[in-house]
């Protein structure tokens, strides 16, 4: 039997195309795909390429069946409720586009909601009647309290006679990098009769998601491109099949669009067609679906399993983002049940004194308002000097910087960039730096 | 090509070499080096169409451009709002229209402007303004009227200049699919000046799919709120929300609207001035292009005519021919026509899938085959990389194949999935 090839440096060489000088610790943002799966690609193209017509209108149908079937064990729920789309934010797109809303009709979600998310509600909001109910959430924080301030929240908006109709949250937050009790939230909106719409982008291949189909949300998405190194852009889109009539069309409509008034011309009832539906909406490159058995059979035979690659990543999060805080003197984002770090992220606070508005600022201080303009210092410096990228963000006032642990690293990188920021949060408390 | 595509091996060199580029540090590529690119290859699809840079951006196909227009239009609550379309509209875009309908809960309504072919070009210009009429007189609103540059099924061009000067004139918007458009028929922005104009790229300019130029004039950029899906670059009115995360590059809110919209590979948007470049240096550039294949398309749609017995669809003043796709008439029918092959009526819905499979499993090609106001008809496209002789195979191959449609071989299709 073939030794494996062990985590960290040897799996980068062996296994990832990152140029050697750069240090990736920014998995979350794009994700990365081994060479044996990009070779599956070039493949599958290259096949697209040669027969085109025949490949998009008989054998892809069948390529992407295959990816259904491999990934829908991943949420724990049948393949028939299991389709692709190009990424989360075209997953959300679908459900709240598709959705129909009448006055008083309300969609809450949290503070720390995706900004595309955000940003799709408040253009949905502009030409129907949907109001937004953001629940105002800040780190470190316990779970129960985010439950707690969602139900109150639910609870006030019945109470003024509002309809809760649909609720947004994340499994794994953007920024900061944190685990959230999505179970449980998605208790409460069945408590109350909401819909969940679950925004797990962060989600297959990083956390454990085998019980999606058990707790039940009424939507959920999560990318494939980002934790279950696949190529971009391939996201899981799960609809239970009591809610497949809700999702009447993909986003762009299309062909496969069946249309309310031939349905009632029709002798029979529909039968759902989820499936043939997102099978094909309009012209790309499907290379991406198909590419899924492949990725998990990576992550199977080279890396040992999922269980494998999660003990390594969340430890080597965990250990590293101990270390960067140590090194930088500041902390770790986490509460009092470690329950924000149970994925592959860490979030450390940076040590830069941010003044809030209107208070004095002196040489190596600065203002909240110039959070952005160090953030944009950093990434280019970061980039220029150390060949890496830093996901630098404003939480609370504070500055941190989230790191993705990977099995392509290891503690020594977590080290490593803990002594760059260092370096560079001095430069900026001297002051001499030009934003 | 008509259906999908293809390209050049320098096209697809030059994408993986961008996507290995990408690979190699996805954080600095997509978020620093992508849009730069982006905008050099949006520069030059914009020269090609004589349209100021600013008024064009990308979108993964024509399907999503025409879903972004109709989805940003915001209908009138009177009801009375209508989207003039032709019988002819490409099956995705009049689902999109039926969904908006659909959606509005029917306050805004769908006119079909029926055409029946051949026909003269003066006639589709006089039914278009007489539906514009009857909208009126039925007391509607026709707010938007959608038509292709050249429509898919069959594959004829419109006169979509003389349309688009209707619409101006009636205070119609035009929202034009020119899903065959850009590399297939010379298209000026200079005179040609619709309100809302999608191109696939990946179809005729051989970029790889999926690609398309989404072209809006500055004056209307304002009714484009959302791409679809929102993203990052959306500006809410209410000023709401957190910035966009990605480095702000001062290129004008339409612009930035488009230019992330959700984790996609794009490397092929950054080859499309490559592939520009390419049919300017290897094959002579557009027009040598164009000419080739419209000339070819005409040459070869009459000799497969000729091999069939039948013949092309076309009107008398040719207009409709004016494009790289030719339809030429099967010889089969559920009627006994002299030398046309007979097929049971009750079997006449397998005839297009039986003959588009055969073609493939046993002639390894594929042919769109359509039926059309009650005929079949096979649509065949022209390309730099065929000549008379390959149409001259399919007329033979069509001929063998209608004969065996004729002795039974439909009747025993049992069809896939």
């Amino acid at each position: 039997m073939a030794r494996k090839t062990p985590f960290g440096q040897q799996m980068r060489e062996k296994h990832f195309g990152f140029a050697p000088s750069y240090t990736p610790l920014n998995h979350g943002s794009f994700g990365a795909s081994p060479l044996i799966v990009q070779q599956k690609q070039r493949e599958l193209q290259k096949l697209e390429t040669e027969r085109p017509d025949s490949f998009i209108v008989y054998d892809l149908p069948d390529l992407i069946e295959e990816s259904r079937r491999a990934v829908a064990p991943f949420l724990g729920v049948p393949a028939e409720e299991v389709v692709f789309v190009p990424n989360a934010t075209t997953g959300i797109n679908t459900v709240l586009r598709n959705l129909e809303y009448k006055e008083k009709d309300v969609i809450v979600h949290f503070s720390t909601i995706y900004d595309s998310c955000e940003m799709t509600i408040a253009s949905i909001a502009e030409m129907a009647p949907l109001t937004a109910s953001s629940v105002l959430v800040e780190y470190p924080i316990e779970d129960d309290m985010i439950v707690k301030r969602f139900r109150y929240r639910v609870l006030e908006l019945i109470d003024e006679g509002f309809n809760v109709k649909i609720a947004l949250f994340d499994t794994t937050l953007t920024f900061p990098g944190v685990r959230v009790p999505w179970e449980d939230l998605v208790k409460v909106c069945k408590e109350f009769g909401v819909l969940s719409l679950i925004d797990g982008a962060h989600g297959i291949g990083d956390i454990d998601l085998t019980h999606v189909g058990a707790v039940g949300p009424d939507f959920f998405v999560s990318n494939c491109h980002k934790w279950l190194y696949n190529p971009r852009g391939c996201a899981v889109f799960h609809v239970p099949l009591r809610n497949q009539p809700l999702i009447r069309t993909t986003i762009p409509t299309s062909y496969r669009f069946q249309p309310k008034k031939e349905n009632e011309a029709a002798e029979q009832p529909p039968k759902s067609h989820f499936i043939e539906l997102f099978d094909f909406v309009a012209t790309m490159d499907h290379s991406p679906y198909c590419c899924v058995p492949a990725a998990i059979d990576f992550r199977k035979s080279i890396c040992g399993g999922e269980e494998a690659i999660r003990r390594y990543t969340w430890g080597l999060a965990r250990l590293g983002g101990k270390s960067v805080s140590q090194i930088l003197g500041t902390e770790v984002m986490a509460n009092s049940t470690g329950s924000l770090t149970k994925c592959s992220f860490t979030t450390v606070g940076l040590p830069i004194a941010l003044k809030a508005e209107g208070e004095a600022v002196g040489k190596g201080c600065y203002s909240v308002k110039d959070a952005l303009k160090i953030k944009a210092w950093l990434n280019k410096t970061a980039l220029k000097e150390f060949d890496t990228y830093l996901q630098v963000g404003l939480h609370a006032g504070t500055l941190w910087v989230r790191l993705s642990g990977q099995i392509y690293l290891e503690s020594k990188d977590f080290d490593w960039v803990g002594y760059k920021l260092k370096e560079l949060c001095l430069r900026l408390e001297g002051g001499k730096v030009e934003l | 090509t008509g259906s999908f595509g293809t390209f050049p091996k320098a096209i697809s060199d030059l994408r993986r070499a961008y996507l290995d580029e990408c690979e190699k540090s996805p954080d600095p590529f997509i978020r620093y080096e992508l849009g730069k690119i982006m905008d050099q290859n949006r520069k030059a699809v914009a020269n090609l169409m004589g349209a100021p840079v600013e008024t064009v951006v990308f979108v993964p196909n024509a399907t999503t451009g025409v879903n972004t227009v109709l989805r940003n239009i915001e209908w009138n609550e009177d009801g009375q709002d209508e989207i003039l379309y032709f019988n002819t509209i490409y099956g995705a875009c009049g689902k999109a229209v039926a969904y908006v309908c659909e959606y509005s809960r029917d306050s805004v309504q769908a006119r079909e402007i029926n055409l029946t072919y051949p026909l003269p070009e003066s006639m589709i210009l006089a039914t278009f303004r007489d539906t514009i009429k009857a909208s009126r007189a039925a007391g509607k609103v026709p707010r938007i009227a959608i038509f292709d540059t050249i429509s898919s099924l069959p594959g004829i061009r419109m006169p979509f200049e003389a349309l688009t000067k209707i619409c101006q004139e009636e205070g119609v918007l035009s929202l034009v699919d020119g899903a065959h458009g850009i590399g297939h028929i010379p298209i000026s922005f200079q005179t040609f000046q619709p309100d809302f104009f999608v191109s696939n790229v990946h179809k005729w300019l051989y970029v790889p799919r999926g690609c398309a130029v989404f072209y809006v004039p500055v004056k209307n950029q304002h009714l484009i709120r959302t791409s679809i899906p929102t993203s990052h670059g959306f500006v809410p009115k209410k000023g709401l929300g957190s910035p966009n995360p990605l480095p702000n590059s001062g290129k004008g809110e339409f612009v930035e609207n488009f230019e992330f919209n959700g984790t996609i590979d794009n490397t092929n948007y950054l080859v499309v001035g490559e592939s520009i470049r390419w049919r300017q240096e290897a094959c002579g550039g557009e027009k040598v292009i164009n000419d080739y294949c419209i000339n070819l398309a005409h040459e070869g749609g009459k000799l497969v005519a000729e091999i069939l017995g039948t013949n092309i669809l076309d009107n008398e003043e040719h207009t409709l021919t004016q494009c790289c796709l030719v339809n030429v008439l099967l010889p089969v029918s559920t009627q006994p026509y002299e030398n046309f092959q007979v097929v049971e009526e009750e079997k006449k819905g397998l005839v297009t899938p039986w003959l588009e499979q055969t073609l493939i499993s046993d002639y390894k090609t594929f042919i769109a085959i359509y039926s059309f106001q009650g005929q079949w008809w096979a649509r065949l496209s022209a390309q730099i990389y065929l000549d008379k002789s390959d149409f001259e195979w399919a007329g033979h191959t069509l001929k063998a194949l209608c004969e065996r449609a004729g002795k039974g071989d439909v009747s025993s299709f049992a069809g896939t999935n």
